[in-house]
């Protein structure tokens, strides 16, 4: 299965890199990529390596890491949570986000048109709502999960009706902007976003794929898990910490990808079984490849517009969900 | 020397008392049940005792350990609990689920050891759980299950386990089981168990010593024999109960009129 997955990986990997408007061929990429690792020479033109390395490179990575991080993510709030809904959005990190950025194009107060302050007041918003869905609903002796999960709801919901308001607002041509920022997108990539998303995405998801252990012994709930010796308040805020970090730092690049964190764990959880020390590791190199497969349609099918991520990554990821269900099904029967 | 010393227990949760003036010492190898109508404080006594739960006033101490000074780990590898309504992680196998057992000793960031699963195995077996390591948890019956969930609670190799109505919902041989699997670990192993009981026959049976709770309180310490027999029993189930001797087993029935 780990196996299958790396292949995966390295197919989407391939498809990113080759696969684009400006044909270049398959052999030719490969054959550019290898020169660097001085194995026989590159046959690429300035424009084409430029094509390949500035424009193709920094998506493919940046596609990687936003899939590996949301589907980690989702994996570790299904689990911290012991609830199948789970995504990564769970506790206002979209919402807040959205607000962040709607707030960025909007322009409220002036001086903030400029495009470095998205991804900025994004991040600060996905923060600021993970923070105040904590302090809502994470206190308490005995502060259960869903207390958590409802404080999460009703946060996205009042900062969903204040990113509403303000997009209401707004003039026809921030109004779309704030739309195609709300559906996601790897098209605005470059090595500059992939350089500031880099640090937290390798953390949060290391710290995610170490808490597969514990995440398996909470999966016998509070108390038990208190009673084997876990510190679960501990586990949880940090594990909650780290998702939600590295995800706040994914939609700040790339906007609201829908999907891939609610459906890549459970796709690898069908493959490979309930245990987190398994689903987490094998939904980050899964979740790359998927969304990197789907950004490649995303990017091609309707060449040279683009389809929004989001649209690729639930028409794929909802059928093969399907499908992959339904042949378990006829197997264990 | 008593393995679970309870001094002056009390529980409060805002401006309600769940439990209060509460002194039980229960000794090392030796069994002690807790009885009482519905709403008197014993699952509330249980998990303090495990450790889920903070004194309001009083001490909980295991050999001589103030329980409440003690991290989670420390405390995992004093006192082991069987909650009242376990829960089952779905596709989880029994060998996995037993192995959760081990976690105080190898931390949640490492593996088990070879010591690890030897304790698992070797429990495994006693319970007569092998053929079912690799089944789905969740597929076993009541009964089956319920061995499952006490094997993990002995395997954490813990010298005090504390049981919250361990037999609920089985049929009686079960119950037979479980109560005599874990009377031989208490004979054979030097357990110490607290448990909490509604069968006061079965109370009275496997028990050392029962202890009477009602409405937060402690009404009656003392054997086994002794308390079936006692008029408080009687009051604090506001009914009337007869014991009645069948071939020298204590049998307690409520007297119908």
């Amino acid at each position: 299965m780990a196996i299958a997955t790396i292949i995966a990986l390295f197919g989407a990997v391939v498809c990113g890199l080759v696969v684009g408007p400006t044909s270049i061929g398959a052999t030719r990429v490969i054959g550019d990529v290898l020169s660097y690792v001085g194995i026989g020479h590159s046959t690429l033109s300035p424009l084409q390596s430029l094509v390949v390395w500035q424009i193709r490179a920094p998506r493919l990575v940046l596609g990687l890491l936003a899939g590996a991080m949301l589907a980690v993510a989702g994996g570790t709030y299904q689990g911290v949570f012991r609830n199948p809904l789970a995504d990564p959005y769970l506790l206002g990190v979209a919402a807040g986000a959205g607000l962040g950025a709607t707030i960025a194009i909007v322009d409220v107060g002036g001086g903030l048109s400029t495009p470095n302050w998205t991804p900025v007041l994004a991040f600060v918003g996905a923060l600021v709502a993970v923070v105040i869905t904590w302090t809502i609903g994470g206190r308490g002796l005995r502060s259960s999960t869903a207390t958590l999960i409802l404080a999460g709801v009703a946060v996205a919901s009042l900062l969903t009706s204040a990113q509403t308001f303000l997009q209401q607002q707004s003039s026809p041509d921030s109004l779309a902007r704030v739309y195609i920022w709300l559906l996601g997108s790897l098209a605005s990539a470059g090595w500059s976003s992939v350089t500031l998303v880099l640090p937290y995405v390798v953390v949060c998801v290391a710290i995610c794929v170490v808490a597969g252990r514990a995440l398996d012994v909470m999966s016998v709930g509070e108390d038990e898990s208190r009673s084997l010796g876990l510190p679960v308040r501990r586990v949880r805020f940090i594990v909650i910490a780290a998702s939600s970090l590295g995800t706040a730092a994914i939609v700040s690049a790339v906007g609201l990808i829908g999907f891939v964190g609610i459906i890549v764990p459970h796709i690898v959880r069908l493959l490979v079984g309930t245990s987190y020390r398994r689903i987490l590791p094998i939904s980050v190199i899964f979740g790359a490849a998927f969304l990197v497969f789907a950004d490649t349609i995303a990017r091609t099918v309707m060449a040279p517009s683009e389809l929004p991520l989001g649209v690729v990554t639930a028409a794929i990821g909802a059928p093969v969900f399907v499908i992959i269900l339904s042949l378990r099904r006829r197997m264990v029967a | 020397m008593s393995a679970v010393t309870i001094r002056d227990l009390a529980v409060r949760v805002g401006s309600s008392t769940l439990l209060q003036d509460i002194s039980i010492e229960v000794e090392s190898g030796s069994w002690c049940t807790v009885i009482g109508p519905n709403g008197a404080g014993k699952t509330t006594l249980v998990e303090t005792v495990a450790g889920l739960r903070r004194p309001s006033s009083g001490t909980v101490a295991i050999d001589g350990d103030v329980l409440h000074a003690l991290n989670e780990r420390s405390r995992a590898l004093r006192v082991a609990l069987v909650t009242q309504h376990p829960i089952i992680p779905p596709g989880m196998s029994v060998l996995d689920y037993v192995s959760l057992s081990r976690t105080p000793y190898h931390g949640s960031l490492r593996a088990p050891s070879a010591a690890d699963r030897f304790a698992v195995a070797e429990v495994m077996t006693r319970l007569a759980l092998d053929e079912y390591a690799d089944r789905d948890i969740l597929t076993l019956s009541g009964g089956e299950r319920q061995r499952a969930v006490l094997a993990r609670a002995l395997a954490q190799s813990t010298r005090v386990l504390v049981l919250d109505e361990p037999i609920t919902g089985l049929d009686l041989r079960h119950q037979m089981t479980i109560l005599e699997l874990l009377q031989k670990e208490v004979r054979e192993s030097g357990l110490t168990v607290l448990a909490t009981l509604h069968d006061l026959t079965l109370a009275g049976q496997f028990a050392d010593r029962l202890v009477l709770l009602n409405k937060g309180r402690l009404v009656l310490d003392g054997p086994s024999g002794d308390v079936v027999r006692s008029r408080e029993l009687s009051e604090c189930y506001e009914m009337e109960l007869r014991v009645i001797d069948v071939d020298g087993a204590d049998v307690v029935v409520p007297a119908r009129h």
